[in-house]
């Protein structure tokens, strides 16, 4: 049980303010635009549009996996009545609230659709042209075309921006209207709908991966992939909230001995549970159960990422996502540490973005079946290699983050750091690890 | 140890054979005042010494001066033995069969299954984490009971009618006869000046 600290801690304007992040917001806004304007500017001139359009859903995908670990973040706090993590709520809710804007993210592949391109990134769009490259395949999906076809593809797409724009609309809005009357009752409020929203949130982002990643490669399944999306969200949007919330005090000088080692331990141990070991865990599962299966129309999802370069890129997610970090984070004093945690956190969100990049880059080849062994279809593909360095794919990207982080910090520009009335802060500040 | 009638609640006429200075034992009634007299207990330098409440206090470690445990650090190796174990367990069981110095010969269990080499290492990776699991849970227990010197069939401490409210609404320190700083007269008149709202001898 807590007891109060002896310590006074400094709940004043000057600590929790936001209004002093006003001018980075603008620049970062700005600034994302421009990033996002100059990539597109770039993919459209390198004329390959298949290449540009994926790297847009890289870049879409990263955006909402902040935004969506972020609403998973602000959802179980409430669900479970946690009390440690009021005092770090605050700049995890101002990433969720992004989603009543992240439609947007979403309007060039809304685009695709209506002037008949959505091919380009879906093959199951145009049955016609699949059948001439591959018919056999091309039957199979036109069996799915009861779920895969363009108008509920869209209308699904409608439901899950609503949904998650509903969810981020109704938690900021209580947590913020509580800083004003801080009435008990709203806590209340959202513990008793956090329950529904981690329903409505599971199942949407389930099936949101399955439409705009798993669709990708439409003769192709995993029950495990939506699990597989929410762990690449965990580790985006953890890591971020974590980063956002170290800026906060160090740049801005706001929520000094409020956030204490005590809040970004718990923070990196979440890290460390969802985006580390949780990540591998499944990540692991999909591929043991499809290996040991050993059916063709499981295993040509892998075989793709494990010729050329993107072998080195599989081995670089074993190691970089899951092998060094569970060593580097497993101490106590990496989590406790600024620099570490940093650190720590800077490379979760690379990999994160690896991660994605990795599940949407790579296409099943049509000459797939042309081959006997993994060896001739290796060797024929020698040269197949990741880009990540590409600027078109960069620019975007980071514009990308740019803007969903620019978006928090508008949102909190106008309100205080802190869930300052909440019933459990005092929980909260007197938290203390074991 | 018979059940002691309440006028013998305090055990000093009771029993036949002579009996022997546990502990001294001092109440306390809130949180606050036990962490502050835990401070100057571990500043007088006494080693073999205890607290005793409801439930955990923050900042209680500290004060008695208790260092971080390095449960966690063998636990880690623990963990690293039983990933080690499994996948050693799983090769030699799985191998074709191999020579000890020309001496020994080792005969496994080659299976065939579904065309897999005899060694595949992602067929490993469950019992491997498994394993890893099973050896990290147990030497977690096995080391903080070990590490503790628990269990303990019986503790003099439960003679006392008094340190039945530690588990409910008391905070208790106890200070062992053992230790080297420990002299009744002068310890009993330290812990009272600590605050503590009786202090009581706890005979073994």
């Amino acid at each position: 049980m807590a007891h109060d600290h002896h310590h006074a801690h400094d709940l004043s304007d000057a600590n929790l303010g936001g209004s002093v992040l006003a001018p980075a917001a603008r620049n970062l806004i700005g600034a994302g635009l421009a990033a996002v304007a100059v990539g597109a500017w770039l993919g459209y001139r390198s004329g390959d549009a298949a290449h540009f359009a994926r790297h847009w859903l890289v870049a879409m995908m990263f955006g909402l996996a902040i935004c969506l670990g972020a609403t998973f973040f602000v959802v179980v706090q409430h669900l479970t009545r946690a009390g440690w993590s009021v005092a770090v709520r605050r700049p995890a809710e101002a990433l969720m609230q992004n989603l009543r804007w992240a439609w947007v993210l979403f309007l060039p592949v809304a685009w695709m659709g209506w002037n008949g391109s959505l091919d380009t990134l879906f093959p199951w769009a145009n049955l016609d042209e699949l059948a001439k490259v591959a018919p056999a395949e091309a039957q199979l999906v036109a069996n799915k075309s009861g779920y895969l076809n363009q108008r509920f593809f869209f209308v699904r797409a409608a439901i899950y921006f609503v949904a998650w724009a509903g969810i981020a609309a109704f938690f900021w809005r209580a947590s913020v209207r509580q800083d004003r009357t801080g009435d008990p009752a709203i806590s209340a409020a959202c513990r008793k709908w956090s329950g529904p929203a981690m329903i409505v949130f599971g199942l949407s982002i389930t099936f949101a991966s399955f439409d705009w990643m798993m669709s990708l490669s439409p003769a192709w399944f995993s029950t495990m992939f939506g699990v597989y999306f929410f762990a690449a969200c965990a580790t985006c949007g953890i890591s971020v909230i974590t980063l956002l919330t170290l800026r906060l005090q160090d740049q801005f000088g706001r929520l000094r001995g409020i956030v204490s080692p005590e809040h970004f331990q718990d923070l990196g141990k979440m890290l460390f549970a969802f985006g580390i070991v949780f990540w591998a865990y499944i990540a692991f599962s999909q591929f043991m159960l499809i290996w040991y299966g050993n059916l063709p129309e499981e295993t040509a999802w892998y075989l793709p990422r494990q010729v050329g370069g993107w072998l080195w890129l599989s081995w670089a997610l074993l190691l970089g996502h899951f092998a060094i970090p569970f060593v580097f984070l497993i101490s106590r004093w990496t989590k406790r540490i600024r620099a570490t945690l940093t650190f720590g956190c800077a490379w979760m969100l690379l990999f994160g973005l690896i991660d994605i990049y990795y599940l949407v880059m790579p296409h099943i080849p049509h000459d797939l079946g042309e081959f006997a062994t993994y060896g001739e279809f290796a060797a024929k593909h020698a040269g197949d290699a990741p880009h990540l360095l590409d600027p078109s794919f960069l620019a975007m990207t980071l514009g990308v983050l740019m803007l969903v982080l620019g978006g928090a910090l508008r949102a909190l520009s106008g309100q205080s750091l802190l869930a300052a009335r909440d019933p459990s802060l005092r929980e909260s500040l007197a938290f203390e690890n074991m | 140890m018979t059940t002691l009638s309440p006028t013998h609640a305090h055990g000093t006429t009771a029993a036949a054979a002579p009996r022997r200075l546990a502990c001294l034992l001092a109440e306390f009634e809130n949180p606050a005042q036990i962490v502050a007299a835990a401070e100057q207990v571990r500043d007088a330098g006494y080693r073999h010494w205890d607290c005793h409440t409801p439930f955990p206090v923050h900042g209680l470690d500290k004060a008695m001066g208790i260092g971080r445990t390095i449960l966690p650090v063998l636990v880690f190796f623990a963990g690293a033995a039983g990933c080690t174990t499994g996948l050693v367990l799983q090769l030699f069981t799985n191998s074709y069969g191999f020579t000890i110095w020309a001496l020994v010969k080792v005969t496994g269990y080659p299976f065939l299954i579904s065309g897999k080499p005899a060694l595949s290492i992602p067929a490993f990776i469950p019992v491997m984490f498994e394993l890893t699991i099973l050896f990290s849970a147990l030497s977690t227990v096995g080391l903080m009971l070990l590490m503790n010197g628990l269990p303990w069939l019986s503790n003099p401490l439960f003679s006392s009618e008094r340190f039945r409210r530690a588990s409910d609404d008391r905070f208790f320190i106890s200070i062992d006869a053992r230790d080297p700083r420990f002299y009744r007269s002068k310890t009993e008149h330290f812990l009272k000046s600590l605050g503590a709202t009786a202090v009581e001898a706890v005979e073994d």
